[in-house]
C-alpha cells in the first residue's frame, strides 16, 4: 500500500503541475480525492489491512490527502494569478479616449514658441493697447505727414476721434512699432523685449490679405549694436519655428521707421530653395523687414541715436503659421472655425 | 514696374556674360526687389514668320480656307484658317506644333498640335495677334483679322521672336521695394544703379540746345510747387503710329503705343522716369500759366472725368481756364488729336504731395502722378527734354521748334552730410577702408572728402530730394554697396540683471493653458468688430461702445466692449458643425469713457483692457450640468493658475442671461465678471438653433496673480476617516452654500465631521412636491482614535439632527 500511495502522489504531482486551467484542475482533484479518487478508493481498502499496520496506512493516506489539496489550491492561486482579467477576445486596437480635447489657437500657439525661445535669451514681454493715437502710430516713427497709410483708406480711424491734430486722431494699431516707442519711453536702456500683438489694415480681404493679423516685434537697443547682430536674433526665430537651421539673406528694403531697413528672406523651406511656385522660383520668401531703429525714432523715445541704437525685426504670425503648416487662407485664423482650429494641437 | 533690358541696355553696356540671374539678385540684395526675369522670346517659341503662297476654299466649310504656307526650309505646309483679310504674298504669324496660344485671346494657354479641321489636315495656326498676346501692340481693327506682318521684311522662317524683336529680357520690380528711391523709376535710373554696382560706364544724354529763343512764355505762380517748367512749341508733326522700335518698347513694359506724339511723352516717361505732356497748340489760348486752382474751377479731363477744383490743386491754365491738372492729368480740351499740327511739349517739376493730394481728392491717380509723388529731382527736366526733343526731330524731320522756354524757379540743393568714420566703423560691425567707402560712395555719385575721422559727403540731385538726408542713409549706401552678403552676423552680449519676473504675462498664459488643456476648450480669435445683430441682442444697448469712421462693413461698425457678442456669432456658426463644443477667447475690449494718457499728456486714449470670454454650448437640454460644468471652470481657475480667489455674487444680472441662471464673479466688492445662461429670446436673436450656451466674461486686467505658488501643506490624518453619504429632504429652494454652512458652520472643537460636500440633488418621482432630496457626503474621522462605526453613524446622526432643526431637513427614506 505504501508504494501505491507513493506511485499516487507522484502521479497527482505531475498532473497538478500540468494542469493549465481551473477545470482541469477540478478533475484532478476528483480523480484523486474525489468520492470515487484513488486516494479515497485506497482509504476503503484499509479495513483490509492487518489491523497493525491500519493506523501507519491511515495517517499516511490522510497526509497524502491534505498533500493533494495543498497542492491543487496552491496551482489554483497560481492559476488565477497568471489569468487575464479579460476574455481572450479583448481588442486593444479601438482607440483610445481624448483627455481634455481643447487646444490653443495656432497663433497662440507660435506666440509661446517665440515667448519661450526670447525668454531664454534675456528678452522681456511687452503688451500694449489696441487702439492708439496717429501721433503714435506714425509721428514718432517718422513717417512722413502725408504717407499713404494714414489715410482712412488704410487705416481704422475711431469714429469721432478721426480729425484734428495728431494727438487727437484714434485708430485701431497699423503695426506694433509704436507701442514700442511707448516702452521705449517708460523703461531704461540697453532693451531688449518683444511685443506680441494684434493689428489692423483697411483693406480688401482674400485668401492673403486680412484686416486683422499678428504682428510679434522683437527689439534690441544698447551702445554697441551692429545691424548685423540682427542675423542671430533672425536665426533664432526661424530655427525654433521650423525646428532646423533655416538659411536667411538680409536685403535692402525701406521702410520709415528704420535705417538700414532691411527685407529678411528665408530660403523656402517647400524646394529647399531650388525654386518652385511657392518661392515664385526664386528660392527665397520674404518673412520679415528689420532694420535698426530710424535715428527720429530713437529720439521720439527720448534717447540720443547718437549713443544708441540697435536692431528690430516684425514678424507676420500669420504669414508664419501658414508656412509651418501649408494653412493657405488667412482668414480661417479669425474664423473662429472648430474645424480648422482643433487641427492645431 | 517692368524694365526691358534692351533699353537698359541704350545707357549702361551690360557685359555679354553676365548672368542675368546674377544681377536679379545683386539688384535685389542691394537695390530693389527683382520679383521676376521673364525671357520674353520664350512666349513666341515654335513662332515663325510664314508667307502665304496660296489661298483656297476649305472642301467641308464656307468660313475656313486652306492655305499654302511656306515656313522657310523649303517647307510648305496646309494651314487651315478662318481669318477674314488672307491674301497670297501675305507674311504671317504662323504657331507651328508645341506653341502656346490662346484661341481668340481668351481662356487657357492652349499648346498647338497638328490636327485635323472638318476633314483637312491643318500644320500649326495663322494666328490673330491677340492669339498670340499681342492684342495691345497690334490692335485688330476686326474680328477674326489675322496679323499682317507684311511690313517686316524678313524672310519666310524667320523666328518671329527674332522678326518682332522680342528677343529681350523683362525684368519685374516691386514698385514697393522703391517707394523711396524716385530716382530709379525708369530705365535710365536702373542703369545707372547697375553701373554704380558693377563700376561700368554710363551714356549721358547730352542736352538740349535750342536753336530758337522766342517770347514763348510760362508763368508760375507757386515756386513751391512747381519748381520747374520746360515748354517746347512745335510746329510740322502730325499724328501717325510711331516708330515699330518705340512701340514695341513701350509694349514691353506694359503699357500700349497710341500715337506716335503720345508715345514719345511715354517714352521719355519710362525712360528718365520724368512724365512729360504733349499738348496741342492751336487749343492753347495766349500763355501758359501754372498757378493753384479756384474754388469751383471746372475741368475736363482726358478721361471725360469732369472735375470741380479746389484751391490746393495745381493746373496747367491758358488765358482761357485750366488746360490739365498738373503732374496727374491733361484736360480734354487740349488734347491730342486727329488732326494735330502744332504741340507743346511740358517737361515739369512738381511739388510731390501736393500732386499726391490732388491724384486722391479725385481717385485718378496715374503712371504720371505715381511718379511725381515720390519727389523726383528737377534737374532730370533737363535729361527727359533732351530725349525728347531727339524723337521728336528723329519722327518728324520736318518739324520746327517755335518756342522755348526753361522756367527753373528754384533749384534744390544737393544734400550735404558730415559722417564720423568712427561711428560708422561702429555702426557697420567692420572697419572698412577710407579707400573702399569713397570708391562705393562714388560709384553712386557722392562727392567725398575726407579729412582726418571726419568725410563730408555731398549726395548726387537724384538723391537729394528726402532719400539721403542724415548720416545713417550714407551708412546704409556704404553697407549695402559693399553687400550685406559680406557682413558675418555678430553675437550680442547679455547684461544679466536678474531674472525676468512678469507674473501678469505668466497669469494670463496659465489662464489660457488651463482653459484649453485642463478644461477641454478651444482658443478662438474673432474680429474686435461686432455685427449690429449681436450687438443688438447681447448687449443690447451701445452706451460706451466705440465705432469705426470707416468700417469694413456697414454693420460692422461698433467695436467690442464685451468678447460676447461675437463668442454667440462663433458658437452660430459652428452650430452647423457641432452639437456641443466650449470655446473661449482672450482680446482687447475697449470702452468710449475714462480717457487718460499714460505716455504723453496731450495724447488722450480711451479705457482698455483685456478680457476673458467663454462660452459652453450643448445640445442636451441638461442646464444644471452645463452650469455645473462653466461655474466648475471659474471656481476652480484661481487655484490651477495661482491667482487670488474670487467669489461669486448675485448682484447685477447680465443683460444677456436668463433671469434664474447667472452669477456675477467678485474679487472683494468689485465684480470683475459674471457667468449665466443666454436668455431664450437673446439666443433666437443670435439666430442659434438648438443649443444651450452658457457664456461667462472676466475682466483680466483685474485678476491678480500669486507672487508664488500658495499651496497649503496640512499633516496627514493619523486616524482614518470615512466618507458618509447622507440623503436628505429639503425645501425645494434650500440653497447648498445654505447647506453646507449649517453642516460645517461654527463647528466645535473635536468636531468628528472634518468635511461635506455635495454630491447631487434630485427632484420628482417619490419625492413630495417643494422638496428636493440632496446626498452630502461628509468625512468623518477623529484625530485622537479610529472611530467605531457606532461613532461614525452617531457623527453623522448629529448632522441630520442639526440640518432638521436648522432647516428643516428630513432624512429621506430610502
Amino acid at each position: 500500500m505504501k508504494e501505491k500511495i507513493t506511485g499516487i502522489l507522484s502521479d497527482v504531482k505531475a498532473k497538478i503541475s500540468g494542469a493549465a486551467s481551473e477545470s482541469e484542475l477540478q478533475n484532478v482533484k476528483s480523480a484523486f480525492i474525489g468520492k470515487q479518487g484513488a486516494l479515497s478508493l485506497l482509504m476503503k481498502e484499509l479495513p483490509n489491512l492487518v489491523p497493525e499496520l491500519r493506523p501507519e496506512m491511515g495517517t499516511l493516506l490522510n497526509q497524502a490527502k491534505n498533500q493533494v489539496k495543498e497542492l491543487i489550491d496552491e496551482k489554483r492561486m497560481e492559476l488565477k494569478l497568471k489569468a487575464s482579467e479579460v476574455l481572450p477576445d479583448f481588442d486593444c486596437s479601438v482607440p483610445g479616449i481624448m483627455p481634455a480635447p481643447g487646444g490653443l489657437h495656432p497663433i497662440t500657439q507660435m506666440c509661446y514658441d517665440l515667448n519661450d525661445t526670447f525668454r531664454s535669451m534675456g528678452f522681456e514681454i511687452f503688451q500694449e493697447d489696441d487702439i492708439t493715437s496717429e501721433m503714435y502710430a506714425f509721428d514718432k516713427l517718422n513717417f512722413p505727414q502725408n504717407h499713404p497709410a494714414r489715410e482712412s483708406m488704410d487705416t481704422y480711424w475711431l469714429e469721432g476721434h478721426d480729425s484734428g491734430s495728431t494727438n487727437e486722431k484714434l485708430c485701431l494699431r497699423p503695426h506694433l512699432t509704436g507701442g514700442s516707442v511707448r516702452y521705449m519711453q517708460t523703461h531704461k536702456p540697453p532693451y531688449r523685449f518683444v511685443y506680441p500683438g494684434r493689428v489692423y489694415r483697411n483693406e480688401t480681404t482674400d485668401a492673403h490679405h486680412e484686416r486683422a493679423f499678428f504682428q510679434y516685434e522683437a527689439l534690441i537697443v544698447d551702445k554697441d549694436i551692429t545691424f548685423t547682430s540682427g542675423k542671430v536674433m533672425i536665426k533664432s526665430i526661424l530655427s525654433k519655428v521650423f525646428g532646423t537651421d533655416v538659411a536667411v539673406r538680409m536685403r535692402s528694403g525701406f521702410f520709415p521707421f528704420v535705417e538700414p531697413g532691411f527685407e529678411i528672406d528665408m530660403e523656402c523651406q517647400v524646394c529647399g530653395g531650388k525654386g518652385c511656385s511657392v518661392c515664385k522660383h526664386v528660392g527665397w520668401i520674404e518673412v520679415m523687414p528689420g532694420g535698426s531703429p530710424h535715428p527720429n525714432v530713437l529720439r521720439a523715445a527720448g534717447l540720443d541715436p547718437d549713443e544708441y541704437t540697435g536692431f528690430y525685426v516684425n514678424i507676420g504670425l500669420d504669414r508664419l503659421v501658414m508656412m509651418r503648416y501649408g494653412v493657405d487662407d488667412v482668414r480661417l485664423f479669425h474664423s473662429a472655425d472648430l474645424r480648422f482650429l482643433k487641427q492645431f494641437r | 514696374m517692368k524694365l526691358s533690358l534692351s533699353w537698359i541696355g541704350d545707357y549702361v553696356s551690360i557685359p555679354e556674360n553676365m548672368d542675368l540671374k546674377k544681377l536679379a539678385y545683386d539688384l535685389t540684395m542691394s537695390t530693389v526687389e527683382v520679383e521676376d526675369v521673364e525671357y520674353l522670346a520664350r512666349r513666341f517659341d515654335n513662332m515663325v514668320v510664314g508667307v502665304i503662297e496660296k489661298v483656297e476654299a476649305h472642301p467641308n466649310a464656307d468660313k475656313l480656307r486652306v492655305c499654302k504656307v511656306d515656313i522657310g526650309g523649303g517647307e510648305i505646309k496646309d494651314i487651315v484658317c478662318g481669318g477674314i483679310n488672307l491674301r497670297e504674298g501675305m507674311r504671317v504669324a504662323v504657331s507651328c506644333p508645341g506653341a502656346v496660344v490662346r484661341w481668340h485671346g481668351e481662356g487657357e494657354p492652349v499648346v498647338i498640335k497638328n490636327s485635323k479641321l472638318r476633314g483637312v489636315e491643318s500644320f500649326g495656326m495663322i494666328c490673330a495677334s491677340d492669339e498670340i498676346g499681342l492684342g495691345d501692340l497690334f490692335p485688330a481693327s476686326q474680328e477674326a483679322e489675322i496679323l499682317d506682318l507684311s511690313a517686316f521684311a524678313v524672310p519666310a522662317g524667320t523666328s518671329l521672336a527674332e522678326a518682332l524683336d522680342m528677343d529681350d529680357v523683362i525684368l519685374e520690380i516691386d514698385n514697393k521695394s522703391m517707394t523711396n528711391r524716385p530716382d530709379l523709376w525708369g530705365h535710365y535710373g536702373i542703369a545707372r544703379e547697375i553701373a554704380a554696382l558693377y563700376d561700368l560706364p554710363l551714356a549721358e544724354i547730352s542736352p538740349y540746345e535750342p536753336e530758337v529763343q522766342s517770347d514763348f512764355k510760362v508763368e508760375i505762380t507757386d515756386p513751391d510747387r512747381c519748381t520747374r517748367y520746360i515748354g517746347v512749341e512745335m510746329s510740322g508733326v502730325e499724328v501717325k503710329p510711331a516708330p515699330y522700335q518705340m512701340q514695341n518698347r513701350i509694349w514691353k513694359v506694359g503699357m500700349r503705343p497710341i500715337n506716335a506724339l503720345v508715345d514719345i511723352t511715354n517714352y521719355v516717361m519710362l525712360a528718365t522716369g520724368n512724365p512729360t505732356h504733349a499738348f496741342d497748340a492751336d487749343h492753347i489760348t495766349d500763355h501758359i500759366v501754372v498757378r493753384p486752382a479756384l474754388r469751383g474751377e471746372r475741368l475736363r479731363l482726358l478721361n471725360e472725368k469732369e472735375l470741380e477744383l479746389c484751391e490746393d490743386d495745381l493746373v496747367i491754365t491758358d488765358s482761357e481756364g485750366p488746360v490739365a491738372l498738373a503732374g496727374v492729368m491733361g484736360g480734354a480740351k487740349d488734347s491730342i488729336l486727329p488732326h494735330t499740327e502744332r504741340v507743346i511739349l511740358e517737361v515739369a517739376n512738381f511739388e510731390s504731395t501736393g500732386i499726391r493730394r490732388t491724384a486722391l481728392r479725385y481717385d485718378n491717380r496715374t503712371e504720371a502722378s505715381s511718379r511725381y509723388e515720390k519727389a523726383i529731382d528737377p534737374e532730370r527736366c533737363g535729361q527727359a527734354v533732351a530725349l525728347s526733343m531727339q524723337y521728336f526731330h528723329k519722327i518728324y524731320p520736318e518739324l520746327k521748334v517755335t518756342g522755348f522756354c526753361d522756367r527753373y524757379v528754384k533749384k534744390p540743393e544737393r544734400a550735404e552730410i558730415d559722417v564720423n568714420l568712427t561711428w560708422l566703423a561702429k555702426r557697420l560691425g567692420k572697419d572698412l577702408s577710407n579707400d573702399v567707402i569713397r570708391k562705393k560712395l562714388e560709384l553712386l555719385g557722392f562727392d567725398v572728402e575726407i579729412d582726418n575721422d571726419n568725410m563730408h559727403v555731398t549726395a548726387p540731385s537724384w538723391r537729394s530730394t528726402g532719400d539721403i538726408s542724415m548720416k545713417d542713409d550714407v551708412m546704409e549706401e556704404v553697407a549695402r554697396m559693399y553687400g550685406y552678403d559680406h557682413f558675418e552676423a555678430t553675437e550680442f552680449t547679455t547684461a544679466f540683471t536678474g531674472a525676468i519676473n512678469q507674473k501678469d504675462q505668466d497669469l494670463l498664459r496659465n489662464i489660457k493653458e488651463y482653459l484649453a488643456f485642463r478644461c477641454g476648450m478651444q482658443e478662438v480669435y474673432t474680429y474686435p468688430w461686432m455685427s449690429d445683430v449681436y450687438v443688438k441682442a447681447v448687449l443690447q444697448n451701445t452706451e460706451n461702445v466705440l465705432k469705426l469712421a470707416t468700417p469694413p462693413a456697414p454693420d460692422l461698425s461698433y467695436i467690442r466692449s464685451s468678447l460676447l457678442p461675437n463668442l454667440c456669432e462663433a458658437v452660430v456658426k459652428n452650430e452647423r458643425y457641432f452639437t456641443g463644443f466650449s470655446i473661449f477667447e482672450e482680446a482687447q475690449v475697449f470702452f468710449d469713457r475714462n480717457y487718460s494718457a499714460l505716455y504723453d499728456e496731450t495724447e488722450s486714449l480711451p479705457e482698455q483692457r483685456k478680457h476673458i470670454g467663454g462660452a459652453f454650448a450643448s445640445s442636451e437640454k441638461n442646464i444644471t450640468e452645463l452650469f455645473r460644468e462653466t461655474k466648475g471652470v471659474l471656481e476652480y481657475m484661481p487655484r490651477f493658475t495661482h491667482m487670488e480667489s474670487f467669489v461669486f455674487k448675485k448682484e447685477t444680472k447680465p443683460v444677456w442671461a436668463d433671469d434664474v441662471v447667472w452669477l456675477n464673479i467678485c474679487l472683494g466688492d468689485e465684480i470683475i465678471g459674471e457667468m449665466g445662461l443666454l436668455a431664450k429670446k437673446v439666443s433666437m436673436e443670435c439666430g442659434i438653433k438648438n443649443l444651450s450656451v452658457m457664456l461667462f466674461e472676466l475682466d483680466a486686467t483685474r485678476l491678480k496673480p500669486l507672487k508664488s505658488r500658495t499651496n497649503k501643506f496640512t499633516h496627514l490624518a493619523e486616524y482614518p476617516e470615512t466618507d458618509y453619504d447622507i440623503s436628505l429632504l429639503f425645501q425645494s429652494d434650500a440653497r447648498w452654500t445654505d447647506i453646507h454652512d449649517a453642516v460645517m458652520g461654527k463647528k466645535k472643537a473635536g468636531s468628528l465631521v472634518k468635511d461635506a460636500v455635495f454630491v447631487d440633488e434630485y427632484r420628482g418621482k417619490q419625492i413630495p412636491a417643494g422638496k428636493k432630496s440632496v446626498t452630502i457626503r461628509l468625512t468623518i474621522g477623529s484625530d485622537e482614535k479610529t472611530l467605531t462605526s457606532q461613532e461614525i453613524e452617531n457623527a453623522a446622526n448629529q448632522v441630520v439632527k442639526k440640518l432638521g432643526k436648522l432647516m428643516g431637513a428630513e432624512l429621506r427614506m430610502q
